[in-house]
């Protein structure tokens, strides 16, 4: 944070009634939630505890809103008791007290992916909003009005965004998507005042640099392979260290025209946010060829390992594996599979799975687990530093990958057919990588993500429209309500006028819980 | 930017609308065939040679990923760089009428729509590319290890399998089938027991439908036993044990049947 200290002063006067002050993105998220995760560790962890696991049980309903539209995917930000939260082209401004809607803000987009989108970023008065056909957009957070609107990509191409954009110092942080298309990612610092490009940092090095040894010489691989920049970072003030999960490489499933471990695509970077420059990095899948990004939020907490105090940062995969890692250096601690899995002959010296290439997608079929969906994805993950414990939303999936392309693959060159799964909501003792509980949340693929508390509560969602309260400790369950649909979100806490409410949206709808009112 | 409720129906509608419109836009982006067809022999013959002849790439670039061809609509983009060339790289100039750009237009466009349509397996994938496996170890497999002869006889539900689905079908169903509903029966913390057809289970409630056809449901913590007999189960059961060759050999040998 040595550049934040200047800017405190300035947003002392430029956001004195509301908006978001820079100092409220170092704090637990309490009253306030300032960013995607809550806070810049990912830990989705609120301090909050007057929800407990002695009261849960008497959770009601707070209010309501629905937003008729596609499913809410985004977690929505508090600030000043004004809730944020989008649907692709759509921002919403809502009464965090009463859920009555403030205003709403449609973009109109020219084409792009409307898979998602999972919410805005805060600096001061002002709001960033990443569109499907890949621009970013600045908007008043008094009145939804839009101050500027940059493109960050070619929705021709076959670039879209979906993230949350990340505010760090006078860094707008903004990722960028794509799926089909041969496309390199990358990753963007732009100014919080103008939009204006301060850095990008590509997924894949430039011929000749650190890291392109991994891919072919004499071959345009490394250029359009892929490594989207899918979801929100985290970051260490003190550090000052940017650390970002990136994607899979391109063509998707169709690897033998880009042999080599494919840097870095799958990994997670560690980068400095001022330069955009790469610190360290490590790889959970060298050379994927089965859809399994490494976007998933890679966690950053501090406890021991070892015996010893440690700076750790860690990520239960798309892959199915537990990585935990120094994030001061990028150094392997542990490496432990958090479902079965069948594709992988070893861990290497590096701590990274080691392929087996007979479970590469194959003309006539490979089963293997996980399937490309991942033995978890996008779902939120949290640690709890009350129990110690990393929770992921897992899912045992198996499923048949098929090699179809001939000649030089491009896009996917082959497809997957799911088989059958079934999902739990893990808990995993970080220093060895057990699986302390598992609680089955039912056939299918789970979609929700995961919130702790203070409380010693575990909120999330199973496979049949039901939000879950969890004992975080041992995975009994407390307290459960139908919500009437699926969650594709993680649910997020909040204190507001001394009463904590707990967020959850299904569907178009957002439903808010607290304890019964005092009257 | 709206302020009233009101405006939540037109948020619906314009996702409806972006639905037509993504669909339409589908339909209308579907090449012709016949200039497709006539695209590639032209393409063949006047760009190949650098560009491959299915454009992905030789000695001059990849057109299926390029930036021109990505954003070009019928030629526009197209036409005069096929005309004028591109001397600085070493790409001359072709005379092409308008009718010819159209036409290696339609095909570049029909390339790239081939990746972009790449992540899926096609519904007449060739039997050839599936049958790898041993039929006589699939058998073995089918009557021994995999225990696949409790439920299923080559003589009664299997007769004629490989001739009523696709090789493709086969595989997944082999896998992963779809088949009867489970059944379940919940016992009463009278005694009395419910059976029917599992309609819905849960961490919390389990529903059936009765012989009678009536739907029933009850809190877990209101019921006594739920016993499931899931016909499925052994399918399931399988398929972490599954080697690929196991797969290969089950289905040559459901091939032969």
């Amino acid at each position: 944070m040595r550049r934040a200290l200047p800017l405190l002063v300035s947003f002392a006067t430029l956001a004195s009634a509301g908006g978001l002050h820079l100092k409220d993105l170092t704090k637990d998220p309490t009253t306030t939630w300032p960013t995607y995760n809550g806070d810049y560790s990912g830990k989705r962890y609120s301090t909050l505890d007057q929800i407990n696991t002695s009261n849960v049980g008497s959770l009601a309903l707070a209010w309501a809103f629905r937003a008729h539209s596609v499913p809410i995917k985004s977690t929505p930000l508090l600030v000043d008791g004004i809730l944020y939260f989008t649907v692709p082209d759509n921002v919403w401004a809502v009464d965090a007290r009463s859920g009555r809607m403030i205003w709403h803000y449609h973009y109109v987009s020219d084409g792009g992916d409307h898979i998602g989108n999972r919410g805005v970023g805060m600096y001061g008065d002002w709001l960033y909003f990443e569109t499907p056909d890949c621009h970013l957009v600045s908007l008043n957070a008094k009145d939804g009005s839009v101050r500027w609107k940059v493109q960050l990509a070619d929705v021709k191409l076959g670039y879209f965004s979906t993230m949350s954009p990340l505010i760090i110092g006078d860094h707008v942080i903004v990722g960028v998507s794509g799926d089909v298309t041969d496309i390199p990612g990358f990753l963007d610092a732009r100014d919080p005042e103008t939009g204006k490009l301060q850095w990008r940092w590509y997924t894949e090095p430039k011929p000749g640099e650190p890291g392109s040894e991994t891919w072919p010489a004499h071959s345009d691989a490394i250029t359009h392979g892929g490594g989207m920049t899918w979801m929100t970072g985290t970051y260490d003030p003190k550090l000052n260290l940017l650390y970002w999960g990136i994607g899979n490489p391109n063509p998707v499933l169709a690897g033998a025209g880009r042999p080599g471990d494919n840097l870095f695509t799958c990994s997670i970077v560690a980068l400095n946010p001022d330069t955009g420059k790469l610190v360290w990095y490590f790889q959970p899948s060298p050379h994927d060829d089965h859809d399994w990004d490494a976007v998933q939020t890679p966690i950053v907490f501090d406890g021991e390992f070892q015996g010893k105090p440690r700076h750790l940062i860690a990520q239960a995969s798309r892959n199915g594996y537990f990585f935990l890692l120094d994030r001061e250096t990028g150094k392997h601690l542990l490496t432990k599979p958090f479902i079965e899995t069948n594709w992988a002959l070893g861990i290497d010296s590096r701590g990274e799975p080691i392929r087996n290439p007979k479970k590469d997608p194959q003309p006539d079929g490979a089963l293997v687990s996980p399937g490309s969906d991942g033995a978890t994805n996008w779902l939120a993950p949290s640690y709890s530093p009350q129990t110690g414990l990393f929770y992921v939303s897992s899912r045992r999936l198996w499923s048949i990958f098929y090699l179809t392309a001939e000649g030089k693959a491009e896009g996917w060159g082959g497809r997957d057919q799911n088989l059958w799964a079934e999902s739990q909501i893990r808990a995993i003792d970080y220093k060895t990588g057990a699986i302390r509980w598992s609680h089955d949340i039912g056939k299918g693929e789970g979609r929700t993500g995961i919130l702790t508390t203070a409380g010693g509560v575990l909120f999330s969602g199973d496979n049949s429209d039901n939000l879950l309260a969890l004992d975080a400790a041992t995975g009994k369950t407390l307290w459960h309500v139908n919500t009437g649909a699926g969650s594709d979100n993680s649910p997020m806490t909040y204190l507001l006028d001394g009463r904590q409410y707990v967020l959850y949206a299904t569907g178009d709808m957002i439903f808010t819980f607290a304890l019964p009112a005092k009257n | 930017m709206v302020s009233s409720k009101m405006k939540s129906l037109s948020v619906c509608l314009r996702f409806v609308a972006l639905i037509f419109s993504v669909l339409f836009l589908h339909a209308a982006e579907s090449p012709d065939p016949a200039a497709v067809e006539r695209g590639r022999k032209q393409f063949v013959s006047s760009c190949g040679f650098c560009h491959g002849d299915d454009a992905t790439g030789n000695r001059a670039p990849d057109l299926v990923r390029s930036a021109l061809v990505n954003h070009d609509v019928g030629g526009d983009q197209l036409g005069p760089v096929i005309r004028a060339g591109r001397p600085d790289k070493g790409m001359p100039g072709f005379p092409f009428t308008d009718a010819q750009i159209a036409d290696v237009a339609a095909f570049l466009h029909a390339r790239t729509r081939e990746a972009l349509m790449s992540a899926r397996v096609p519904r007449d994938y060739p039997l050839a590319k599936l049958l790898t496996g041993n039929a006589e170890a699939g058998k073995a497999f089918f009557n021994g290890a995999g225990g696949c002869a409790q439920c299923h006889s080559p003589a009664g539900d299997l007769k004629g399998i490989s001739h009523k689905y696709t090789p493709l079908m086969l595989q997944h169903n082999m896998l992963s089938p779809r088949g009867p509903a489970p059944t379940v029966t919940v016992t009463l913390p009278s005694g009395d027991a419910v059976k029917g057809t599992l309609e819905h289970l849960d961490e919390f409630e389990v529903a059936l439908r009765d012989a009678d056809g009536w739907y029933r449901s009850w809190s877990r913590d209101k019921v006594k036993d739920i016993e499931v007999n899931d016909p499925l189960a052994a399918h399931r059961e399988l398929m972490p044990k599954l080697t690929d060759a196991d797969v290969h050999n089950i289905f040559a040998y459901l091939e032969t049947l």
